[in-house]
């Protein structure tokens, strides 16, 4: 039986300040397989970037804690890698595109010396000189041209900066690229040229990818699965169809009926009452219950879990379980 | 005679940096209507913060006239700029930055109050109460600061004070755009019921173009410090004109996954706008380019109330 080529099982993550515990990740568990983008939505604080740091390992401890769980890449369990192991597969195997282009970058580097920094490190046999052709090469690739490589960040500007933020992910053709909202610091008409790009390299290289974002609309041009996460715990997952089409749970419905974009025509807007919960204080039961319109005692007090409602479709939530069952 | 609550005409910010004048606004015109809102979209760097903060007269403009209700607002002295100022008002993008942290929700709220002088200590409390109501903030945060709350509480203080005068008119320099699309919705509801209720006129400057859409009654697009084209906004929405605004709404990610929008990707960014030249400010970018569009474009009315500033749309 082949493996998946990337498997998170039941992945945990707590942040600890002062005395107070901090739940960010609780039970994430997702597969991903080559030349696949996840798509992974959810709000501000729901836990999306700490699973990403997490996969790659730069998830700062202290404050942060993995407290369990394994990531397993091409079957080895990533989180029993030795730091000098993972040297080798970070930025290699797996890399990550950060959210901030303005700060991802060395200030005091040429934009040219930091993508070859990156080959140099990864390559066993690159030299300096053949680490300088190849960062020339993706820069290219990326729309850069070579006039630019001796030019330093503060010339460039936030979609320029980007690319070159790209351009050191993608250096060492990585499997796996982990897209930290890539675009949500960019202008639209940017955007779509960096998702263009994105779209492009990545068919090229074959590569997987796990695209963070709270944008639906950046998600149903990118994505071929979709995991909705809310406070730490996926609520919903399936392929892109099933998740546009069909969203099943109360709050993947609430996201999609806050969007200005879907209720042309209508002039209220359908918001989630209330806002996230605090995570050092998560409600029992269903996380998302103080918010829910269709909450029951069942909901408050029960353990729920990710029930799998069509093939390949699963949604935390009693609700559309016992509607699903039922049928 | 027109109902206009806010005219501009001509309106300029130049402002002077090393290597030249900066063309921040240049040379805008449009009128708002009681009860209106309009949408000034465009991409970061086109100057439509810049307008707002202009028009409400925050930046001393370069040229041209504001008009709020039929009087010239660039022409006031101190006293009367006051007596304006009550009358307009501007709800910033940064709900973290643009509150005081060393003050409470309820001080934040009362201060336009006590600072007006028209009313006395039992009125402005009971005011302030009114006003919290009003946009939905607990009676219990009256004493909390603003690090306290979310964003979109922090948001809802800022509306509050805002409104706090009672003012026609209202610029909101991206309001929802530093918040999660859940709390996003509840802010724009918001913004939406206080103009039936209390009948605002509003100016509503985002980048986010499927916002304005879903708030404005009219839509001015702007690009390097000009319009480039202004049109009621189902009009502007299905019917674009002007080859940038036509890029600006195909480049929107659509989040209907059966029928993706057909992208019209530009070449390059935004050019300086340093000491511009004459002719038409997205030439480099433009697909349609050609040797006519280095003349200065004239904006025009292409259909009735749909003005371009494009010498090549009726081609294209």
């Amino acid at each position: 039986m082949e493996s998946k080529f990337l498997q998170v099982r039941d992945l945990q993550i707590e942040y600890t300040s002062g005395k107070q515990v901090i739940h960010a990740v609780n039970g994430v568990s997702f597969d991903l397989e080559r030349g696949k983008t996840l798509g992974m939505v959810g709000e501000t604080g729901a836990g999306k970037t700490s699973i990403a740091k997490s996969i790659i390992g730069v998830l700062p401890n202290p404050p942060a804690r993995i407290t369990g769980g394994e990531i397993l890449l091409d079957g080895k369990n990533l989180l029993e890698a030795s730091e000098e192991e993972m040297l080798k597969i970070r930025g290699n195997q797996i890399s990550m595109i950060f959210q901030d282009p303005m700060t991802a970058l060395n200030p005091l580097m040429t934009i040219g010396d930091q993508i070859a920094e990156a080959i140099e490190l990864h390559s066993e046999n690159a030299g300096k000189h053949a680490a300088k052709e190849q960062a020339i090469k993706i820069l290219k690739m990326v729309g850069i041209t070579e006039e630019r490589y001796e030019e330093f960040p503060y010339q460039f500007s936030g979609g320029m900066k980007q690319r070159v933020v790209i351009a050191i992910a993608l250096s060492c053709n990585p499997e796996l690229l982990l897209a930290d909202e890539p675009t949500t610091a960019l202008d639209v008409t940017i955007q779509a040229q960096v998702l263009d790009m994105m779209n492009d390299l990545r068919r090229r290289l074959n590569s997987a990818m796990i695209l963070i974002t709270h944008d639906l609309g950046v998600v149903a041009e990118m994505c071929d699965d979709v995991a909705v996460v809310y406070a730490g715990e996926i609520i919903e997952k399936g392929t892109k169809e099933d998740i546009f089409d069909h969203p099943t749970h109360p709050y993947t419905n609430g996201l999609f009926g806050s969007l200005p974009m879907m209720a042309v025509g209508e002039k209220r807007l359908h918001p989630i009452n209330g806002m996230m919960p605090d995570p050092t204080n998560l409600p029992k039961g269903c996380k998302f219950s103080p918010r829910c319109p269709y909450a029951t005692d069942d909901c408050r007090t029960g353990q729920i879990v990710l029930d799998e409602i069509t093939p390949g479709h699963f949604c935390r939530c009693i609700r559309n379980s016992k509607e699903a069952h039922n049928v | 005679m027109s109902d206009s609550v806010i005219e501009v005409r001509n309106l300029k910010k130049y402002f002077s940096v090393p290597g030249g004048q900066l063309h921040a606004v240049d040379d805008v015109s449009f009128t708002i209507e009681k009860g209106q809102t309009l949408g000034v979209v465009g991409e970061s760097g086109c100057g439509k913060s810049t307008l707002g903060r202009t028009i409400i007269h925050l930046l001393d403009s370069t040229g041209g006239q504001i008009l709020l209700n039929g009087k010239d607002i660039t022409k006031l002295n101190a006293h009367q700029l006051k007596e304006a100022r009550s009358n307009m008002q501007i709800i910033f993008q940064d709900p973290y930055s643009s509150l005081n942290p060393r003050m409470t929700v309820g001080e934040i709220v009362s201060e336009p109050l006590m600072l007006s002088g028209r009313y006395n200590k039992k009125q402005i409390s009971e005011e302030s109460d009114r006003l919290m109501d009003l946009v939905g903030i607990e009676e219990r945060l009256r004493n909390s600061y603003s690090h306290e709350l979310d964003g979109g509480r922090r948001q809802r203080v800022g509306i509050a004070r805002a409104i706090a005068l009672k003012p026609e008119f209202i610029v909101c320099d991206e309001p929802v755009s530093a918040l999660d699309v859940s709390i996003q919705a509840q802010v724009l509801n918001l913004l939406m019921d206080l103009q039936d209720s209390i009948g605002l006129t509003l100016m509503f400057v985002t980048h986010d173009l499927s916002v304005v859409r879903h708030i404005s009654s009219h839509i001015c697009v702007m690009y390097l410090g000009q319009m480039v084209e202004k049109a009621e906004t189902e009009e502007l929405f299905t019917r674009p004109m002007h080859p940038y605004t036509k890029a600006l709404l195909s480049a929107i990610p659509s989040v209907d996954i059966h029928h993706p929008s057909k992208r019209v990707l530009l070449k390059g960014e935004i050019t300086s706008p340093i000491n511009p030249k004459p002719g038409c400010r997205f030439y480099s970018r433009c697909p349609y380019a050609t040797e006519k569009c280095k003349e200065p474009q004239e904006l025009h009315e292409i259909s009735p109330e749909h003005f371009i500033s494009c010498c090549r749309a009726k081609e294209i």
